[in-house]
């Protein structure tokens, strides 16, 4: 990666953090953008509480035990913001970036986790939030092709 | 075989087809291990994992560097710690500990929560530190990257091992396969010899059984002929003696009478002579039927005639068959003159001598029959059914000349012309015989 594009990249996510500070009290967790209502919709913590919470345990790729997920679910989330596509660009912290299909959200019971075995993700873990798959739920889950959808430190979905 | 071979056998098939079916088994176990193991998992993939902590290091270490936004900085500090975290979490761990790095990493991630620019942390220490966390994972890149690649080479000779195996108990199950048919089609071979034979014996018995009965009938034939041919020869010798007898002169109308009588055994005798050739050439196939068309008036008329002159019997009590249209039939003369004859002549026989005989002559669409009618005693049904029979003689007849070759004969002749001779009871008594023979079809 070269430099000029680490920095536009680490520009963006910092754009994209900076620009909630006007309303810094209410943390941003994470911004739709694309095919949303009005082209932007940020999410904060009350939004999330807004809306209706699940949880499930399941084993992961990089944990050995099976955690506790919590949060809300990713068609929820997309439903709060009007999105219309077929796809959703997730980016994360980490500068990972990836495409998910719409169609896994309603396929699959998709969870944006907040917390992990009752304690809060923070962006020094896997926070703010974890995409997280009911990966035991659905043998076909079990797969590098999905597992690479398991995005951590989203703070971004790029609807399209 | 004996019983303990028979044992053996099926114990050899039912080994055999255990065999087959334990290999296929095993074979298909292990195709479903080789499934499981062809994923691949997202834990395989340290040397990304491994490679993005070591950029986030740098990313951090550029950060401080450029004295960039306290924001900024947090955030990559955040960022390496929790690519730290990863590094130390279940599956990650015991892999840095297989390739021998993790000691070398121990202790970055507390040093690192020590230094915490949220805490207000001394940040040349910070830089310092993070200098030599990217020092530390550069050394070790390369040996995370040729752990990664050992893995998965030895994944790959486990996965090839697992397909040889399957593929050795698949050959194995072939070859069982092989020996289970190579035995199916031995007892299959076996048990088609066996129907060959018992086919074989079958026709044999057959065929004996057909020339003890031809030979049966062939002495009862001749047995038949003999007594035939006596009642003739002692009529002229009674004849010949009563013209030779010592005594008184011999009148002429005597002498008349007697060569009368002679005269008829005689024709009798080269009559049954005439059947019994007639029979032997049938039973050798010797006669083949010259067909041409025929009216079958003229031969029936024919037939009557020479009856009638042979036998000198009284014309009056044949009526034959009114001539009206041509009644042509394909037919071959001889023959059907032979048949024609034969049926009239059992007709005046078995009947009264005041009783007429009718002849009579008619078509259907695809046959013309020539029927004879006598007001004789008839027949039953049992008694027709039995007529055609070689040798049968109807019941209270034995004592009247024939050879009970007579309708087996003239069916046999019908036949071989594509006709037949039927026997039904005439109403109002009697019997008709019927002689079908195919119509002559003018192209």
């Amino acid at each position: 990666m070269n430099l000029r594009h680490r920095t536009a990249r680490t520009a963006l996510i910092a754009a994209l953090l900076l620009s909630s500070v006007p309303a810094a009290a209410e943390n941003v967790l994470l911004t739709l953008t694309g095919a949303v209502t009005d082209g932007r919709v940020e999410l904060t913590r009350a939004d999330f509480d807004a809306m209706d919470w699940h949880e499930f345990a399941t084993s992961t790729s990089v944990t050995d035990h099976q955690p506790e997920f919590r949060g809300v679910l990713m068609r929820d989330i997309l439903a709060h913001a009007g999105a219309e596509g077929s796809q959703v660009r997730a980016a994360a912290l980490n500068d990972y970036v990836v495409d998910i299909p719409i169609e896994d959200f309603y396929q699959f019971d998709v969870l944006a986790a907040l917390y992990m075995d009752g304690v809060p993700l923070t962006p020094r873990d896997k926070g703010p939030v974890w995409i997280v798959y009911p990966r035991d739920d659905h043998g076909v889950l079990a797969d590098i092709r999905y597992d690479m959808r398991w995005v951590w430190q989203l703070v971004a979905l790029h609807v399209q | 075989m004996t019983t303990r071979q028979e044992w053996i056998r099926y114990l050899g098939l039912g080994g055999l087809v255990l065999v087959c079916l334990g290999l296929l088994g095993l074979a298909a176990w292990q195709l479903v291990q080789l499934e499981r193991q062809m994923r691949i998992g997202a834990s395989e993939n340290m040397i990304w994992v491994f490679g993005q902590a070591q950029i986030e290091a740098l990313n951090l270490a550029l950060t401080l560097s450029d004295e960039a936004a306290a924001q900024q900085i947090q955030t990559r500090f955040d960022v390496l710690l929790s690519r730290l975290t990863l590094l130390e979490e279940g599956p990650q761990r015991r892999f840095l500990e297989d390739a021998g790095v993790s000691e070398t990493l121990a202790g970055w991630r507390s040093g690192l929560l020590a230094l915490d620019p949220a805490q207000g942390a001394d940040m040349a220490a910070l830089r310092a530190h993070v200098t030599a966390l990217v020092a530390a994972l550069r050394g070790k890149a390369s040996l995370v990257m040729s752990h990664e690649w050992q893995i998965q080479a030895e994944r790959l000779d486990r996965l090839g091992h697992l397909h040889r195996l399957a593929l050795v108990s698949v050959l194995g199950a072939a070859l069982a396969g092989l020996g289970l048919a190579a035995i199916l089609i031995d007892r299959e071979r076996r048990l088609m010899r066996g129907r060959l034979d018992r086919l074989r014996a079958e026709k044999l018995a057959g065929d004996l059984e057909r020339e003890r009965e031809t030979s049966e009938n062939h002495r009862r034939f001749a047995d038949l002929i003999a007594h035939q041919l006596r009642t003739p020869l002692a009529v002229i010798d009674s004849a010949m003696h009563r013209l030779t007898r010592r005594g008184g002169p011999v009148s002429p109308e005597l002498v008349s009478e007697k060569a009368a009588v002679s005269r008829e055994a005689v024709a009798r005798l080269v009559k049954l002579t005439d059947t019994a050739l007639m029979m032997s050439r049938l039973e050798r196939d010797g006669v083949l039927p010259h067909l041409g068309a025929h009216d079958l008036h003229d031969l029936a008329a024919a037939v009557i005639d020479d009856l009638m002159v042979a036998q000198g019997r009284n014309p009056s009590r044949i009526r034959p068959p009114a001539q009206a249209a041509p009644m042509v039939a394909l037919c071959d003369p001889a023959l059907t003159g032979e048949i024609l004859s034969n049926l009239l002549r059992n007709a005046l026989l078995y009947s009264p001598l005041d009783c007429r005989v009718d002849v009579e002559v008619s078509q259907s669409q695809t046959h013309i029959v020539c029927r004879i009618e006598d007001r004789g005693r008839g027949m039953s049904p049992e008694e027709i059914a039995r007529a055609f029979d070689r040798f049968h003689r109807g019941s209270g007849h034995e004592t009247l000349p024939g050879s009970g070759l007579g309708l087996t004969l003239a069916r046999h002749l019908a036949r071989m012309q594509g006709g037949d001779v039927i026997l039904t009871q005439r109403a109002g008594g009697g019997l008709t015989a019927a002689l079908y023979l195919p119509r002559e079809v003018s192209a």
